[in-house]
C-alpha cells in the first residue's frame, strides 16, 4: 500500500486574521536551516522503515510553501526521491499564496516535480480579501493562476471562504461567478470557522465584528453547490469539489480529485514530517513539536527513531482496531459519493461495517442522513451540512 | 466532682461575613491544627464547600486553650453556615452551645441574616459577643458599624471585638471574651445520660455519626445507648470529639460536645433532635428535640438515562445520610419517565443536592423546575396537598387552592425603599412594617407568596439595590389565591415537567416569557420544534424553534483528525447531558426557564 508524504512549511509573510494553522510570520532568516532540518527528518525516518517506501501523494503544505525559493524546493525533493520510491503518477502539491509567486519561480517548480498547485484564492472581493488580512489582490490570482498555466500546471487547486461577517449572498454569488472561469480542476469551498485564539475570533467576541451567520452560510453553501454543477464540477467531499471528467474515467471519485487528501479521508497511512504536521502511519497517529526552531534543534540532534517516528515527534496515541475503525467511518462518510467503501473495510478489518456498526447504520438511515447501498455507506446529500449529527456516532 | 473549665459556643453571622475564616485562626491559636495541616477555611470539608467558599453543613471541634489568667480551658466551637436556607442548621448548633460570636463584616455592616441569627441566639438564651470582622478591608467601617450593634444589642461600644480573622489581627482577644463572658455548661454527671443529636454525617465504616451535646450524666466508650424517640439499641462503634477529624475517647460528660460513631446505616434509626440515654439507665424525659426541617421548594429528580434510575435511587439514600433535611420519594412524568420528587429548604439547597448527586455519584440528571407545595380543596370536600403542578386536578372539581405565603425581612439602605417596594409589588407581596435599626437603613417586613420568592426573587433585589440588599425569610401562612395552571406543549406534546401553578392576572404574561425564554434554551434541532403555552384550555402563546441548517465540520485533514474528533467529543458529551423528550433533545437549563423570566410585567 502506497503512503501518503505531507510536509509543513510554517512560514508566512503576514498572519491572516482567521488563521489558526501552525505558522510563523518574520521567521524568514530560519528557512534556510529549516529546509536543512526537513531533509535530515526525511532520512531519519526513512531509514527507520528498513526497505524503501512507495510513495504516490507528497504535499508541501503551510504556511507559505511559496516562500521557499526553488533551490529549498529542490533540496526537499531531492531527497525525498533519494529516500523514498515516487510512485511514476504521484501527485506532487505545493500549497502558495498568489502574492507570493512569480512566473520563474512556477516554472522552476514545475521542472522540479511539482504537479499540482493548490491557490489560496478565498475571495475575490477586495473588502473581503482585506478583512481577512490577505496580503493579495484578486489581480494577483488572475497572473498567479495564468503563469501557473504557462510553466505547465495542469492541475490546480483554488480555495474559497465564505460565511464571513458581513458578507451577503450576492457577494459569495459575485466571488464564484469571477472564480469558475478560470476553470480550475478542484475547487475547495469552506466555511469560515472562528478558531480559538484568533484575531478574527476577538473581533467577533468583542463585538467589532457580527458573527457569522450559520444559516446564511448555509445558503451559500447550497447556492455554491448549484453553481459548482452548473459549471461542470462533481462534488466527491464536504467541502471538495473536482472537474468532471469522463475522459479520465472518473469513478464514484472524480479522477482529478486530490488524491493526497483522499488518503486522510480513506484513513490510510501517511507520514507527517516538518514542524507541527501530524501523521498517522505503523498504528501510530502522531504529531511533530510546533515550534520552528525547536524542530530543527531536535531533528539536527536527534537520532533515528523506531518506525514511523523522528526526533522531533513529540506526541503519539496508538491506534487500536476499534478506534481504526471508528475513524474510517467518520472520515470515509466525509467523501460525498465514494462513502465508506465495504469492500476497503472489510479487507481492512476482516470484519464488515455493517456488523460493527449496525446500530449506528440503522440510527443514521432512520434519521434519512445516510444512505446504505450494496458496495458503500454515504450521506445523502440534504446530510452535507449536518453531518456532524452522523460523525458523532463514531467518537 | 470540681466542674470543668469548658465552653460551648458558637459562630453566627451573614453569609461570607467571615465565621470560617474566624474558626480557622482559632483553630491556629490553640495549636488544634498544625501550621502543616492549616489550609483557609479548614471547616469547610466538603468540596463543593470548598469550591464554593460557602459552608453548608455546620461542623464542631474541640479545642484547648491556655487563657491569659493562667488557667486552660476546653472549647468546643461550632460553625455555622450562613445562607438562609440552612438557617435550620444555625439553630440546631444553638441548642449545644452556651454562647455565640456574632460576626459582622466590618464593611457591609448588620445584614439580614445578622438580624436574624442574633435573634435565634437571643431567643434560645446564649450569651452573645460581638465581633467586627475584616477591619484590614480598605472599605471597613468599624466606628459605624459598632455603633449599628451597640443600637441593635444595646452592649456598650467598647464590649464590641474587632478584628481581622483574614490577617489575625486581635483576633486572642475573642478567646479571651469566649472565657471571661461565655458561661460553663451545667455538668451534672449525676442524673441520668441525656444527649442531645444537634447534627450527623454518614462515615461509611462507622455508620451514622451523630453530634451530640451530652446535657445530663456521663456516656463511656463501652456503654449500650438507646435512642429515646426511635427506641434504637446500640452499641457505638466509638466515641469521642473533633480535633476537626474524629478523635476517639473513652467519656463524654455532660456539658461536652462530641460524637458517638453509632454503627447504624440508616440516620432513621438515629435523627437528629433525638435523646441519646444509656439502655441500662434510661432517662425518663427526652431533651427537647427539633421540629423535622420542613422543605419549602419541591422538583423532580431524573436521570438522563433512564437506565440509571437505580444508581440515583441509590445515591439519593446515602445523600439522605448526610443530609437529613433532604426528603425525597419516586414519582414518575409522563415526559421523563420515572424519578423523584424531592423536597429542599430553598433553591441553594436544590442546587446543592443537584451537584453533589452529579459528582459525588457521578450521575447525569436533569432537575425540573422548582415549585412550592400548593394546599387543594376539591368540591368534594377532600384537601390534598400538590407539590408537583401537573397533578393539580382540573378546575371544574377545585373549590380552593392556597399558596404558602412568607413572612419575608429587606434589610437596605434607605435610598433603595422605592424600588425594592416595587419588586416586592410585582411580585405580589404584600407590605406588613418597617423599622430603622441602623441609620440610614430600613428594615422592610413583607408577606410575600413563597412561588414568587423563588423565581428570580434575590436575584432581582440585588441587582436593583446594587448589592446592598440583604434577605432574610420564614413561613408565615396558606393564603387563599385565584391561581391556575400553565401547561407547555413542546413539538406539540405536553412536557408535564414544565407545568407551573401561577397567579390568574399573570398566566397571560408568564406563558409569553415562558415560551420566548424556552425558545432561546432548546437548541435547534434537526426538525422544527414548536412551543406552547397553555392555560384555561386554550393556547396563549406560541414560537417555533426553527430546524437546525449547518451542523459540519466543514474542514478535515490530516492535521485536524484528533482535533476534530475532540471537538466531535465535546458536542456529543453536551447532548448526552439533553433528556431526550419524545424526538427533542431539551437542555436542562430548559427545565430551570421559569427560574429566568427576567424582570416581568
Ligand atoms: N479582607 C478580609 N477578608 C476576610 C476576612 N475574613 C474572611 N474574609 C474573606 O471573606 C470571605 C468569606 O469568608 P468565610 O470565612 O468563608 O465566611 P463565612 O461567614 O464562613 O461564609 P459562609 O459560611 O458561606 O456563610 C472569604 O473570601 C475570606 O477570605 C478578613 O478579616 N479580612
Ligand atoms: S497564508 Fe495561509 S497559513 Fe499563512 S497565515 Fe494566511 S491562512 Fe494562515
Ligand atoms: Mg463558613
Amino acid at each position: 500500500m502506497a503512503y501518503s508524504l505531507y510536509l509543513h512549511i510554517p512560514f508566512c509573510t503576514v498572519r491572516c486574521a482567521y488563521c489558526d494553522f501552525n505558522t510563523y510570520a518574520g521567521l524568514e532568516a530560519l528557512i534556510q536551516p529549516y529546509t536543512d532540518a526537513l531533509c535530515q527528518e526525511i532520512s531519519l525516518v526513512a531509514k527507520s522503515v528498513g526497505g524503501t517506501l512507495p510513495v504516490h501523494t507528497i504535499f508541501l503544505g503551510g504556511g507559505t510553501p511559496s516562500l521557499l525559493s526553488p533551490e529549498q524546493h529542490g533540496q526537499i525533493l531531492t531527497c525525498l526521491a533519494q529516500h523514498f520510491q515516487i510512485t511514476q503518477q504521484c501527485e506532487i502539491t505545493f500549497e502558495a499564496n498568489p502574492g507570493t509567486v512569480s512566473l520563474a519561480q512556477l516554472q522552476a517548480l514545475k521542472v522540479l516535480g511539482y504537479n499540482r498547485i493548490s491557490f489560496g484564492v478565498q475571495s475575490a472581493q477586495p473588502h473581503e480579501l482585506k478583512l481577512l488580512d490577505r496580503l493579495h489582490s484578486f489581480e494577483q490570482v488572475l497572473s498567479a493562476v495564468e503563469w501557473a498555466r504557462k510553466a505547465g500546471f495542469a492541475n490546480l487547486n483554488l480555495d474559497l471562504i465564505y460565511g464571513l461577517p458581513h458578507q451577503a449572498l450576492e457577494t459569495w454569488e459575485n466571488t464564484l461567478f469571477q472564480v469558475l472561469p478560470l476553470g480550475a480542476e478542484h475547487l475547495s469551498l469552506y466555511a469560515l470557522s472562528l478558531e480559538y485564539g484568533t484575531p478574527m475570533r476577538a473581533w467577533v467576541e468583542q463585538g467589532k465584528l457580527p458573527s457569522p451567520d450559520p444559516d446564511l452560510a448555509a445558503l451559500m453553501y447550497e447556492t455554491a453547490s448549484a453553481r459548482m454543477s452548473d459549471a461542470g464540477y462533481a462534488q466527491y467531499e464536504i467541502s471538495n469539489w473536482a472537474k468532471a471528467d469522463p475522459a479520465l474515467g472518473d469513478g464514484e471519485t472524480p479522477a482529478l480529485a486530490c488524491l493526497h487528501n483522499l488518503q486522510y479521508w480513506r484513513n490510510e497511512a501517511w507520514l507527517g514530517l516538518g514542524a507541527g504536521a501530524h501523521g498517522s502511519a505503523g498504528g501510530y497517529r502522531y504529531s511533530v513539536t510546533r515550534s520552528p526552531k525547536g524542530y530543527i534543534e531536535r531533528v539536527m540532534q536527534g537520532t533515528p527513531q523506531p518506525f514511523p517516528f523522528s526526533p522531533a515527534v513529540v506526541e503519539s496515541e496508538a491506534l487500536d482496531v476499534a478506534t481504526a475503525m471508528a475513524d474510517t467511518m467518520l472520515l470515509g462518510l466525509r467523501l460525498t459519493r465514494e462513502g465508506v467503501s465495504k469492500a476497503r473495510f472489510a479487507e481492512r478489518f476482516s470484519v464488515e461495517y455493517t456488523q460493527v456498526f449496525s446500530q449506528e447504520l440503522r440510527e443514521l438511515t432512520n434519521l434519512g442522513l445516510i444512505e446504505q447501498l450494496p458496495e458503500r455507506a454515504r450521506l445523502v446529500p440534504p446530510a452535507y451540512l449536518l453531518a456532524n449529527e452522523a460523525f458523532r456516532r463514531f467518537v | 466532682m470540681k466542674s470543668r473549665n469548658l465552653r460551648n459556643f458558637c459562630i453566627i453571622a451573614h453569609i461570607d461575613h467571615g465565621k470560617s475564616t474566624l474558626a480557622d485562626r482559632l483553630l491556629q491559636l490553640t495549636s488544634t491544627v498544625s501550621e502543616r495541616e492549616m489550609q483557609a477555611q479548614m471547616l469547610d470539608s466538603m468540596d463543593l464547600e470548598r469550591e464554593k467558599g460557602v459552608t453548608i453543613k455546620a461542623s464542631a471541634v474541640h479545642m484547648t486553650y491556655r487563657a491569659k489568667d493562667g488557667q486552660e480551658y476546653e472549647l468546643n466551637l461550632i460553625d455555622t453556615p450562613g445562607h438562609v436556607d440552612f438557617g435550620y442548621e444555625v439553630s440546631r448548633a444553638l441548642q449545644a452551645c452556651e454562647g455565640a460570636l456574632l460576626v459582622v463584616d466590618a464593611s457591609q455592616g448588620v445584614q439580614a441574616q445578622t438580624l436574624a441569627n442574633l435573634y435565634l441566639a437571643v431567643d434560645a438564651g446564649l450569651e452573645i459577643i460581638p465581633v467586627i470582622n475584616k477591619i484590614d478591608l480598605p472599605a471597613a467601617r468599624p466606628v459605624e458599624v459598632t455603633q449599628e450593634i451597640v443600637d441593635l444589642m444595646g452592649v456598650d461600644a467598647e464590649q464590641v471585638i474587632t478584628i481581622s480573622a483574614k490577617s489575625g489581627i486581635n483576633v486572642e482577644a475573642v478567646l479571651e471574651a469566649v472565657v471571661k463572658y461565655i458561661p460553663a455548661p451545667t455538668q451534672d454527671v449525676e442524673k441520668p445520660l441525656r444527649a442531645l443529636v444537634f447534627d450527623s454525617h454518614y462515615d461509611s465504616y462507622k455508620g451514622v455519626i451523630a453530634y451530640v451535646r451530652v446535657v445530663d450524666g456521663i456516656l463511656n466508650d463501652a456503654d449500650e445507648v438507646f435512642a429515646l424517640a426511635t427506641e434504637t439499641r446500640f452499641r457505638p462503634v466509638e466515641i469521642g470529639n473533633f480535633q476537626p477529624q474524629m478523635v476517639a475517647g473513652k467519656r463524654l460528660q455532660a456539658g461536652d460536645v462530641g460524637y458517638v460513631a453509632t454503627g447504624l446505616k440508616t440516620v432513621r434509626e438515629c435523627r437528629v433532635g433525638d435523646t441519646l440515654t444509656l439502655f441500662s439507665a434510661k432517662a425518663e424525659t427526652p431533651l427537647p428535640g427539633y421540629q423535622p426541617a420542613k422543605p419549602m421548594v419541591f422538583a423532580g429528580i431524573y436521570p438522563v438515562e433512564n437506565e440509571d434510575y437505580p444508581t440515583l435511587k441509590e445515591s439519593l439514600e446515602k445523600l439522605q445520610l448526610n443530609d437529613a433535611s433532604l426528603v425525597y420519594e419516586p414519582e414518575t412524568s409522563q415526559a421523563l419517565n420515572f424519578g423523584f420528587r424531592c423536597g429542599f429548604l430553598g433553591l441553594f439547597h436544590m442546587e446543592i443536592i443537584q451537584e453533589r448527586l452529579e459528582r459525588e455519584y457521578d450521575l447525569d440528571i436533569i432537575a425540573t423546575a422548582p415549585s412550592v407545595e400548593y394546599e387543594v380543596e376539591k368540591t368534594n370536600g377532600e384537601t390534598i396537598w400538590i407539590d408537583t403542578p401537573a397533578d393539580l386536578p382540573d378546575e371544574s372539581t377545585i373549590n380552593e387552592i392556597r399558596e404558602p405565603w412568607m413572612r419575608i425581612q429587606i434589610f437596605t439602605p434607605q435610598e433603595f425603599y422605592g424600588t425594592v417596594m416595587d419588586l416586592v409589588t410585582k411580585k405580589r407581596g404584600q407590605f406588613v412594617s418597617q423599622e430603622y435599626p441602623a441609620p440610614g437603613r430600613v428594615l422592610l417586613n413583607y408577606d410575600l407568596p413563597l412561588a414568587e420568592l423563588i423565581i428570580d426573587f434575590y436575584d432581582q433585589l440585588k441587582s436593583r439595590t446594587k448589592g446592598y440588599a440583604s434577605l432574610d425569610y420564614h413561613f408565615h401562612s396558606y393564603r387563599t389565591e385565584k391561581l391556575v395552571r400553565l401547561n407547555v406543549l413542546i413539538n406539540n406534546a405536553p412536557l408535564d415537567a414544565l407545568t407551573m401553578i401561577v397567579h390568574k392576572d399573570h398566566a397571560f404574561h408568564k406563558g409569553q416569557a415562558l415560551v420566548s425564554k424556552l425558545k432561546e434554551l432548546i437548541p435547534r434541532q434537526m426538525f422544527e420544534v414548536p412551543i406552547q403555552a397553555a392555560a384555561g384550555g386554550r393556547i396563549i402563546s406560541r414560537a417555533n424553534v426553527s430546524a437546525i441548517r449547518k451542523d459540519v465540520l466543514s474542514k478535515c485533514y490530516g492535521g485536524d483528525i484528533s482535533r476534530k474528533k475532540k471537538l466531535l467529543e465535546k458536542q456529543k458529551k453536551g447532548k448526552k447531558r439533553m433528556k431526550m423528550v419524545g424526538r427533542v433533545e431539551i437542555p436542562q437549563s430548559a427545565f430551570m426557564a421559569v427560574l429566568k423570566l427576567g424582570d416581568e410585567q
